[in-house]
């Protein structure tokens, strides 16, 4: 895992990158801007993150989402005629969540956990991923990227058979995975996606990195999402709140995989962001305390909080907030 | 939304066979990427040559051509062994996931592939039954409902053979002779949709239904009767329908209509077609035990709409289809 980012080249591109966005700030914004990047600085010079709680409940997911948060898949490296391959080994299954003590739900899943692993590769990296469909449904691995279309995933894969997705790591961002077999709202309904971060080739600054991926159930089948969560399992982070520190540098991948809504306005509480958009930039292009997401859209949000306490997320559509989309953040004190 | 998805899929695997068949399976990443020694049968220390026999997808193969290996090797239980420790990222894994010794691995390797080969033979014929045979699944259920007057219940199970299954079995129509039929399944599923009570509902389902049957029957009559190559393809469908049926439940409750009926068609297909077909070349014992096998295990199913508890466990479901298993392998070659 940690060969993918050596950390003193981490470092450099850090300052390079600095040096670049000082540049850009002090020309588009000033003073305001120069302050952020000062804040920046002095966050990205060391990571630090706190323990990880322990034992916090899985409710029938294949990983707790207290740990699937930062749970990052850099895959298996193979060489193989003088190309270094990245293979990923996807198993699509169905499990039960205890998505709250009423309801318990069968999701679709890759590898018994939803969102699927987390899978990451570096910007020109030759990725494959090993597909086997155990599900009973035929599904399908559709990656967003570059790649050529019968790499595409739009093919389905029966019960029982396997299929390989192989395809060069482009362009640097966050993208994304899922089922392409109609209904599809179904089938991204039921826990069938994923994240994939390919990162640019010098990586970002170092931060705390974690992954949050908004999701909606429909229940009963009516074509309306009855519960929504981060992660899987609704109001899991309002019950396990996600530890972090004063003044660390947290970067976050945010996707949103809801379907039957056409979009969300997420919210960070007390607390501005810097986006960037589809993770395509290595400067942030906006900062805001809302963003609205359709469908598929994800970004990258980095932000630091100046005071401890705890701290909400969540959609600003504050139903789809109550009926599970909720989350905090407890900003410890950092440590003098 | 759905719809147009549906052309846009179609047209993505029409454009892929139109740029040729032969390059799409030569832009296939594993072509150039698979290690030497696993296309050098010389390497084989049984100085057995390969060359010409098709390489076994130990992705993909079903059990009764990993029994090849099994055979070869000596080692029982082989078969289940490799589908068990699926997927392989290359055949090396066969050794990295414990599955053989690198010694076992050395004799078998000539004969074993990962490349996405194009199914030829037998096998290309029994998947093709398969895919058909989980169509006919999901419309006999969809017919049911539709006799129930449940025209929102059946329009998944309409919907399931023209969007899970048919673009994969597109490609092969032309060379069996097949006319193009998804016109007919769409046409279906879009008038259940939004005309439920039309009078052209039954006649349009019908002819869905004559289209799929003339489908299996471009497969040769000898095959079609043939308990080897039938009970393969049954096997295969109650695998599917042990996985959706596992997938209709939680909590001790069918929570999950659709997977119910969908696993409700399976059976049922497999049970009242593809063993009726076969049974005057089975050995009459055998016939008898597949029969009250095949009979039991559909009482999981009373009804094409559920009850609200399961009357048969998933686990229970799952371990009498290994028992159909076991009985039928002798008479599968």
């Amino acid at each position: 895992m940690p060969e993918h980012q050596p950390i003193n080249k981490r470092i450099l591109w850090s300052r390079r990158q600095l040096l670049q966005t000082g540049l850009v700030g002090i020309g588009l914004a000033g003073a305001a801007t120069g302050f952020y990047q000062f804040q920046r600085r002095q966050a990205a010079s060391t990571v630090e993150i706190p323990p990880i709680p322990e034992n916090t409940p899985t409710e029938g997911n294949g990983l707790s989402p207290m740990v699937l948060l930062r749970n990052f898949d850099y895959g298996t490296l193979k060489q193989e005629k003088g190309r270094t391959i990245r293979e990923f080994q996807i198993i699509a299954e169905n499990t039960t969540l205890q998505l709250n003590s009423a309801v318990s739900y069968v999701s679709w899943n890759y590898n018994g956990r939803v969102p699927g692993p987390i899978l990451r590769a570096k910007e020109g990296d030759r990725v494959r991923v090993v597909f086997l469909n155990k599900s009973g449904h035929a599904h399908t691995m559709h990656f967003h990227g570059d790649h050529p279309s019968e790499m595409d995933g739009v093919r389905p894969v029966r019960n029982d058979t396997a299929t390989i997705y192989e395809f060069d790591a482009e362009p640097f961002g966050i993208h994304l995975y899922h089922c392409h077999i109609p209904p599809v709202p179904r089938h991204i309904g039921k826990g069938l996606y994923g994240m994939f971060i390919i990162d640019p080739p010098g990586g970002r600054p170092p931060a705390d990195e974690m992954v949050l991926v908004m999701g909606g159930y429909d229940v009963n089948g009516d074509q309306h999402n009855e519960l929504y969560a981060f992660n899987a399992i609704p109001n899991y982070y309002k019950e396990h709140p996600i530890p972090i520190y004063q003044d660390q540098l947290v970067r976050l991948y945010l996707l949103n995989m809801i379907e039957l809504d056409p979009a969300v306005t997420f919210h960070l509480h007390a607390n501005f962001f810097r986006v960037y958009p589809t993770g395509r930039t290595l400067t942030p292009t906006q900062e805001t305390d809302v963003i609205t997401m359709g469908t598929t859209e994800r970004h990258i949000l980095e932000f630091a909080y100046r005071f401890p306490g705890q701290y909400m997320f969540h959609p600003h559509q504050d139903a789809i907030a109550e009926a599970g989309c909720m989350g905090f953040f407890d900003v410890i004190p950092k440590k003098s | 939304m759905i719809r147009i998805f549906r052309y846009v899929v179609f047209i993505v695997v029409i454009a892929c066979l139109a740029i040729g068949l032969n390059n799409c399976a030569g832009n296939s990443p594993n072509t150039a990427s698979s290690p030497p020694a696993a296309t050098s049968p010389a390497d084989s220390p049984t100085g057995v040559t390969t060359n010409n026999e098709p390489k076994i997808n130990i992705n993909t193969a079903i059990l009764s051509e990993l029994d090849k290996l099994e055979a070869e090797l000596g080692i029982p239980a082989l078969s289940h062994q490799i589908q068990a420790s699926r997927p392989y990222g290359s055949i090396e894994d066969l050794v990295s996931k414990n599955v053989l010794t690198q010694e076992q691995f050395d004799r078998i390797k000539a004969q074993v592939t990962v490349e996405e080969i194009v199914l030829t033979g037998e096998a290309k014929d029994v998947d093709y039954l398969t895919k058909l045979g989980l169509m006919k699944g999901h419309m006999i259920v969809a017919g049911q409902l539709l006799d129930l007057n449940l025209p929102d219940q059946a329009e998944p199970h309409l919907g399931h053979p023209v969007e899970e299954i048919y673009v994969d079995i597109a490609e092969q129509l032309p060379e069996r002779n097949v006319p193009e039929f998804s016109d007919i399944l769409t046409q279906t599923q879009d008038l259940v949709k939004s005309k439920p009570n039309d009078p052209q509902v039954k006649p349009t389902y019908d002819q869905a239904i004559a289209a799929v049957d003339q489908a299996i029957a471009a497969l040769p009559a000898d095959q079609r009767q043939s308990p080897s190559f039938v009970l393969k393809s049954i096997t295969e469908m109650l695998e599917t329908a042990v996985a959706e049926y596992t997938a209709a439940i939680s909590d001790g409750k069918i929570t999950e209509v659709i997977e119910y009926q969908d696993s409700r068609g399976f059976v049922e297909y497999a049970k009242d077609t593809l063993l009726k077909q076969i049974e005057p070349n089975l050995d009459a014992t055998l016939a008898s035990d597949l029969k009250t096998k095949m009979d039991t295990l559909f009482q999981a199913w009373p009804e094409p709409v559920p009850p609200a508890a399961p009357i048969v466990s998933a686990d229970e479901v799952a371990s009498q289809v290994k028992a159909i298993e076991q009985a039928a392998a002798p008479a599968i070659s």
